[in-house]
């Protein structure tokens, strides 16, 4: 079966130039506010069933994940995939002191996420000139939520990488969009590129 | 009109400036804040206010300032930011309140002038009950765990009674089987002995034959000689002791397990009486040496009488179900040595093995019954905790010491005398020791 990308390739090309520049603003944010080297990966656009959603997140091991959602012009969820390895090292950069408690781990997680995608989605909606307001990030245990029985068939999702230099540290942050959404963000572009 | 609604909601709502000085703070703030500073809150550094997780709060700040994006705290995380006591302080579980905490970016249209905006929820309700259930279920958990590993416990349990059971009856069947086998044996016996008398006869007569042999004509003696040759009288005559002797043996050897085996199966309700522990040392070994035949089986005994009172039956069965495990103990080559002492009133039974051992962790709950590490079916785990019970009825001690691969030993001492020996009424005709066999 092959998926037919929702977006043509113009307002694909758009959209990746877009989040190209909230990525850069957000990993700016996380290094001004964290004083360290932020690299970004070029950012992927693709559609997915919900079974390759889960295989696209939560396929990597000895991770922590996330999720929060956005309501607004646009309506969807960020999830995010937190590598274990490197966070004591991030932990320090954002003034918590050592040994990190279970409850400090899991704040960092949401703080990071929280911070991230939220640049991210600002980023974004600024440049489409969308209004968006993300509510609180929450930790999200992939496998005891059954992906095979969600309602949607395809969703377009949007999935960028941020690794902290000087750690092993690396994040992923993935946007996914409900159909409704996507028609707007399609005529949104379609403006733009007018 | 707004002023007033905001100071009433029923959530904090705190503003402060980019050097983190307060600006407004609402009534849910205010009824918290020490009553002489309520008058002149404004323009002091909002961790001057409140005490708590100043450094948090700072961090948080400046994360909203710097970045321009809301920030959250969660209770479970980070349950007191403010120094808050509960919303019922007379009647509340919780001492403390729990806050979920929301910092966002706020901005002056007018003079352009950024802000950051703190909302603090009191879930101080949500968290107990969160907690509490969070803890109903852990402890639901922790039964239900339990629950399994009973139940689990009771399938074995089960299993291993009914396999007892069959034990029971094959042992009483076995009893059974050798009373049957004793009459046959009884005969096969006698008309053996005859038949050595009957062949040592024959055998005279024909030496009598051949020795007079030329005193036939010798058309006579040459067909006597082909007779003597045609049935290799010579071969015979060798080997018909030797085939008759050795029957004899056999069959000695038969009678005696099977009197063994009957002595061990039926001899449960005599009651109290003198007992011979020589003795029942020397049966159990010809017992169990018929059974397991790689071991080398060693005795040792000061007197060629050692007698104590005590209930043969379960003192036999208790010697037995050690002296199996000795026995099963030793795969390929190794040494079982028994050895009786006499220490004043008491006699001292002891089993070693050069066997595999026991592992430390089973050592100390191979007296318990149904422990066994033998593959399911083949092991009741009774054999030692029915020997222990019959060496508790005899107001003995029994105890084990092990080493990994080296061996183990058993040790038994029971009083010659003692004052009261239980299991021995009627109505103790349900003990373990009655109706398992053997087995460990």
């Amino acid at each position: 079966m092959s998926i037919v990308l929702p977006l043509d390739e113009e307002q694909r090309d758009a959209l990746q130039e877009l989040l190209n520049i909230s990525m850069g603003q957000a990993a700016n944010s996380l290094a001004q506010l964290i004083e360290t080297k932020i690299d970004i990966s070029i950012p992927k656009i693709s559609a997915v069933t919900p079974t390759q959603l889960y295989s696209l997140l939560f396929e990597t091991e000895d991770s922590f994940y996330t999720r929060q959602s956005f309501l607004g012009d646009v309506h969807g969820e960020v999830m995010s995939v937190l590598s274990r390895a490197g966070l004591t090292e991030v932990a320090t950069l954002m003034d918590y002191d050592d040994p990190l408690s279970k409850e400090d781990i899991q704040e960092i997680i949401l703080e990071l996420c929280n911070i991230l995608a939220g640049a991210c989605l600002a980023g974004l909606s600024d440049q489409l000139e969308l209004t968006t307001n993300l509510n609180m990030p929450t930790l999200f245990q992939p496998h005891k939520s059954n992906f095979d029985d969600l309602k949607w068939q395809h969703s377009l999702v949007m999935e960028v990488q941020f690794v902290i230099a000087i750690s092993s540290f690396s994040m992923r942050v993935v946007f996914c969009l409900d159909d409704e959404s996507l028609a707007r963000m399609k005529a949104t572009l379609d403006e733009l590129l007018a | 009109m707004f002023e007033q609604l905001v100071g009433k909601l029923p959530v904090g709502i705190g503003i402060v400036d980019e050097s983190f000085n307060v600006v407004y703070l609402n009534d849910f703030f205010l009824d918290r804040l020490p009553h002489e500073l309520r008058k002149n809150y404004k323009e002091t550094p909002v961790t001057d206010l409140f005490h708590g997780q100043g450094k948090f709060l700072k961090r948080r700040l400046k994360s909203v300032f710097v970045l321009q994006h809301p920030s959250f705290s969660y209770w479970e995380q980070r349950p007191h930011i403010f120094p808050f006591k509960s919303s019922r302080p007379i009647t509340g579980e919780e001492t403390q309140m729990y806050q979920n905490m929301e910092i966002l970016p706020v901005k002056d249209k007018a003079t352009g002038q950024r802000y950051a905006c703190i909302f603090l929820q009191d879930v101080t309700a949500q968290a107990s009950y969160f907690r509490a259930q969070q803890k109903l279920s852990e402890a639901l958990k922790k039964e239900h765990d339990a629950q399994k590993k009973l139940i689990r416990k009771l399938d074995t349990a089960q299993s291993q009674l009914i396999q007892a059971e069959k034990m029971a009856s094959t042992g009483q069947l076995a009893a059974g089987i050798a009373h049957e086998i004793n009459n046959p044996i009884g005969f096969v016996n006698a008309n053996l002995n005859t038949l050595g008398q009957y062949a040592s006869h024959l055998i005279s007569i024909c030496d009598g034959v051949y020795s007079h042999l030329e005193s036939f004509n010798d058309e006579l003696s040459e067909q006597i000689e082909a007779l003597y040759q045609s049935n290799h009288y010579d071969l015979v005559k060798e080997d018909i002791t030797e085939l008759i002797e050795e029957s004899t043996d056999g069959l000695t050897r038969v009678k005696d397990i099977v009197e063994n085996l009957k002595n061990f199966s039926l001899e449960n309700s005599e009651g109290v009486q003198t007992v011979d522990i020589f003795t029942v040392c020397n049966q159990l070994i010809t017992l169990i040496s018929a059974q397991y035949s790689t071991p080398q089986y060693k005795f040792d005994c000061e007197r060629e009488k050692v007698e104590v009172m005590g209930n043969p039956g379960p003192l036999k069965q208790a010697l037995m179900n050690v002296m199996i495990n000795a026995a099963q103990a030793i795969d390929t080559k190794g040494v079982i040595k028994l050895s009786v002492q006499e220490s004043g009133d008491q006699v001292i039974i002891k089993i070693l093995d050069s066997g595999c051992g026991i592992p430390a962790q089973h050592l100390k709950r191979v007296f318990e019954p149904f422990f066994t590490t033998k593959p399911e079916g083949q092991g009741q785990g009774l054999g030692l905790s029915v020997a222990y019970t019959a060496i508790e009825q005899h107001q003995g001690k029994i105890s084990i010491s092990s080493k990994e691969a080296k061996g183990t030993v058993v040790e038994i001492s029971i009083p010659k005398q003692p004052s009261n020996v239980t299991g021995v009424s009627p109505e103790n005709d349900s003990d373990p020791s009655d109706t398992v066999p053997e087995g460990a």
